[in-house]
């Protein structure tokens, strides 16, 4: 079974990957891009995969967490299935960035040059927590994987349980927050964070129904749950659309109403039907995403759904396939519980008798130690002894960063001197860091108690995860240094010929070179219509539709780009400007076999026209000579 | 929105607080009790912000229905019997993720955060961790002092 599942992944995922390199060689021109809002197709599947990675830290932490009781097999499937989604959902935030190699610059950490990252962008914050996450649910996972070899581990699942908790809240808050901060109207809503989180949970819960139909049998539990979370999306839809006047009717179909089918007993005991089930809530809460991040679709001026987004979404459908159903394979031995389970067996059921055992067995303990187990007093839990100083120090640790970053980022060499760092803009970064460093602090625990083991199996085990862990170290501290010393400590003037200055002005020298251009050089079909066209498509989502940056970068993005004023491109030079749009620079993409030399020159022309245009409205007159020059030279570059 | 319907919205709260966690009650129950309210939540709140227009929604509002159902949720926590603190907390830090990240939200627009109240609901968050058994008289301090942190912050 598991076989045919991966052939079909993998039937999706090679034409998938086609799709991702074309992608990545073309950037965002290449898949659908929203016109209002300047987010695709990438930002889609994102936000779709990263709700589904909730469901191994829901059902596997807070269950457990919680004392809700939920099987071995059951558990280890859905934390597998947040490991597969996360590295699916991390390629297509890398994609959106259009300049993938410099992707270490969401990290909120000082470059070479003083560059910070702009921890007021939900774009850092989103890194940090996805990152943090990733980890501890690796963690988690790989505790929970060997807590059967080595009992000893059992005692740090529920202690690392807790602290997942807010974690897995958080991350689909903070991935809320890269909508509600912006001026998009219809992403306004201080009531994202929640409505996220639930439409996060309601897919990771279907995601987990599906799986565990190829498993053979079902949690009644998680169907049960699957049916609720869709009662509360329907408020949720509701409100967006009191507030909005927006609705999106085909994810109401599909993850409103369809679900309720459960309902009818015909549906729900028959394993067809509850694949119809959870691909219906899957394919609902999809369109749900693909609508919110592209409100224009359905419109005239939208750009259609191509080849290329289709691929897309194939290589993470199929990717995941291959993936999942791979690791599966591998680990079966690992995973399987007391007994192998097919059928209708309901997985509460077969919790309660793995629990059994476990729970006499610490009833029997507890009661030699005389302790009342109907009541525990504050503080006094086993979980908060074990998690208190490593939170203890996390805490401080978020603390510390968060005053040297709110003490370094308006005097860093960057383009934030401006901005302003409030509470409010570290405050999403708080936990992520003391989650991590307290998870460090479990891991060494861990580490110390299996050296101290009389078992030699276990001191052999702790020393692998030992060489394990510093070769990772290692690693890491190799890698940020690299990026820390290389591409981003080269400073622009060096990548950038700029213009002797009062030689020649600029504009001059460049309408006298685009008059002696032979005509022949320049398409004939190509007007200032279309000029606008490519700027719109190629420059637009970073550089603004009028020139001016795009707005959204300063608060939702790192790097900010440049501010394509009179006096900055009259500094640069025109041909410099050339330059660099064929070779890129440190935060701008290459478009060297991309665009035409003609392209190019009327995309320059058309910077310096839109400049002009800037320069007469902020400062009247002194800039109406070099706009008309301007002018004429876009006026004579495209006829 | 008039304080006599912000207060309204706070009895309402109360009142569904109270149909909830009743003993054999079923999960469908209490599930579509909570999802009805806030469905009711989200017609209450538009119907009560005086606007009718939507788009001169106050933003502050926009997070309104979920502070309802998270008041409830704290005051429904009175009636369990089992894991009360355990509960009490999680509901009252549930409420003050509302209240915190709404806030950062409407930061981002120009909106100052509500810090007096996110202060005020972590310090009772933090505080009902040291409550040991909860007696009436807790139960009662604890209701009231949501109630206050509805009504004046």
């Amino acid at each position: 079974m598991f076989r045919y599942l991966m052939l079909a992944g993998l039937a999706l995922f090679l034409p998938g990957l086609y799709a991702l390199g074309y992608s990545v060689y073309q950037g965002p021109s290449a898949w659908m891009v929203d016109s209002q809002t300047f987010w695709g197709t990438p930002i889609s599947l994102f936000v779709f995969w990263i709700g589904l990675a909730h469901a191994g830290t829901l059902l596997s932490a807070i269950f457990l967490a919680l004392g809700i009781k939920l099987d071995r097999r059951t558990a280890l499937i859905a934390e597998l299935s947040t490991l597969v989604c996360l590295v699916f959902a991390a390629i297509f935030p890398l994609m959106h960035l259009g300049v993938v190699k410099n992707f270490y610059m969401v990290v909120p950490l000082l470059d070479a040059r003083g560059g910070m990252a702009n921890v007021c962008s939900p774009l850092v914050w989103d890194f940090c927590c996805i990152a943090v996450y990733a980890l501890l649910s690796l963690f988690f996972f790989a505790i929970h994987l060997k807590s059967r070899e080595i009992p000893l581990l059992e005692k740090y699942r529920k202690p690392m349980a807790w602290l997942l908790f807010p974690l897995v809240l958080w991350v689909h808050t903070i991935v809320s927050l890269d909508f509600a901060t912006t001026f998009v109207p219809q992403w306004r809503g201080a009531f994202f964070p929640l409505y996220f989180i639930a439409g996060a949970i309601l897919s990771g819960l279907a995601l987990v129904n599906l799986l565990l139909c190829t498993e053979g049998y079902r949690v009644r539990l998680l169907e049960r749950l699957m049916l609720v979370g869709s009662w509360f999306m329907i408020g949720f839809w509701l409100w967006e659309f009191l507030t909005k006047g927006t609705f999106c009717t085909s994810a109401f179909i599909f993850a409103g109403v369809l679900p309720q089918l459960r309902i009818v007993s015909f549906v729900r005991e028959h394993r067809t039907g509850r694949i119809f089930l959870s691909l219906s809530v899957l394919l609902g809460l999809f369109l749900e995403r693909y609508f919110l991040v592209s409100p224009t679709q359905g419109s005239s001026s939208a750009a259609p759904f191509g080849w290329v987004d289709m691929g897309l979404v194939a290589l993470s459908v199929g990717g995941f396939m291959l993936l999942f159903f791979g690791a599966r394979r591998k680990l079966s031995l690992s995973m399987e519980s007391e007994g192998t389970y097919f059928g209708e067996v309901d997985g509460s059921d077969m919790a309660m008798v793995e629990e059994a055992a476990r729970e006499a067995e610490a009833l029997s303990r507890e009661k030699k130690r005389g302790i009342d187990l109907s009541y525990i007093q504050p503080w006094s839990s086993d979980e908060y002894k074990v998690l208190h100083l490593p939170l203890l120090v996390g805490f401080a640790a978020a603390l510390v960063f968060s005053l040297w970053v709110s003490a370094q980022l308006p005097f860093a060499a960057s383009p934030y001197e401006n901005i302003e760092v409030a509470f409010a803009n570290i405050v999403p970064l708080f936990y992520p860091i003391a989650a991590l460093i307290a998870a460090g602090e479990l891991l060494l625990a861990i580490l110390h108690h299996l050296r101290q083991s009389p078992d030699s199996a276990h001191v052999t085990f702790a020393r692998r995860i030992s060489t394990i862990f510093a070769a990772i170290l290692v690693v890491f501290a190799a890698v940020a240094g690299t990026f820390y010393a290389g591409g981003a400590s080269r400073a622009s003037a060096e990548s950038v010929e700029a213009s002797p200055l009062n030689v020649e002005n600029p504009i001059e020298k460049y309408i006298r070179e685009m008059s002696n251009e032979s005509a022949e050089s320049l398409p004939a079909t190509m007007d200032s219509a279309e000029i606008k066209l490519l700027w719109n498509a190629r420059c637009a989502k970073c550089h603004g539709v009028d020139g001016r940056f795009n707005e959204k970068f300063v608060r939702e993005y790192y790097p900010v780009p440049q501010k394509l004023d009179a006096a900055r491109i009259d500094s640069l030079g025109l041909d410099s400007l050339e330059k660099v749009v064929l070779d890129g620079r440190v935060n701008m993409s290459a478009f060297r076999g991309r665009l035409t030399e003609a392209e190019i020159r009327g995309l320059v022309a058309y910077m310096r026209h839109m400049a002009g245009d800037l320069s007469s409205s902020s400062a009247g007159d002194s800039a109406a000579v070099d706009s008309s020059a301007v002018d004429s030279a876009a006026a004579g570059e495209a006829p | 929105m008039t304080p006599l319907v912000n207060a309204l919205a706070c009895l309402v709260a109360l009142g569904v607080a109270s149909l909830l966690w009743k003993p054999k009650s079923s999960f469908y129950r209490n599930a579509a009790l909570l999802a009805g309210f806030l469905l009711f939540a989200c017609l209450y709140t538009y119907l009560g912000s005086e606007t009718f227009d939507l788009k001169y929604l106050e933003p502050q509002l926009e997070h309104y229905p979920l502070r309802m159902l998270m008041l409830c949720l704290c005051l429904s926590t009175t009636s369990l019997t089992l894991y009360r603190r355990r509960y009490l907390v999680l509901a009252q830090g549930l409420w003050c993720w509302v209240e915190l990240f709404g806030g950062i939200a409407l930061y981002y627009r120009g909106i100052d955060v509500a810090w007096v109240r996110i202060a005020a609901l972590a310090g009772i968050t933090l505080g009902s961790t040291f409550l040991s058994r909860i007696s009436k008289e807790m139960e009662f301090c604890l209701m009231v002092f949501w109630i206050a942190i509805w009504v004046f912050f």
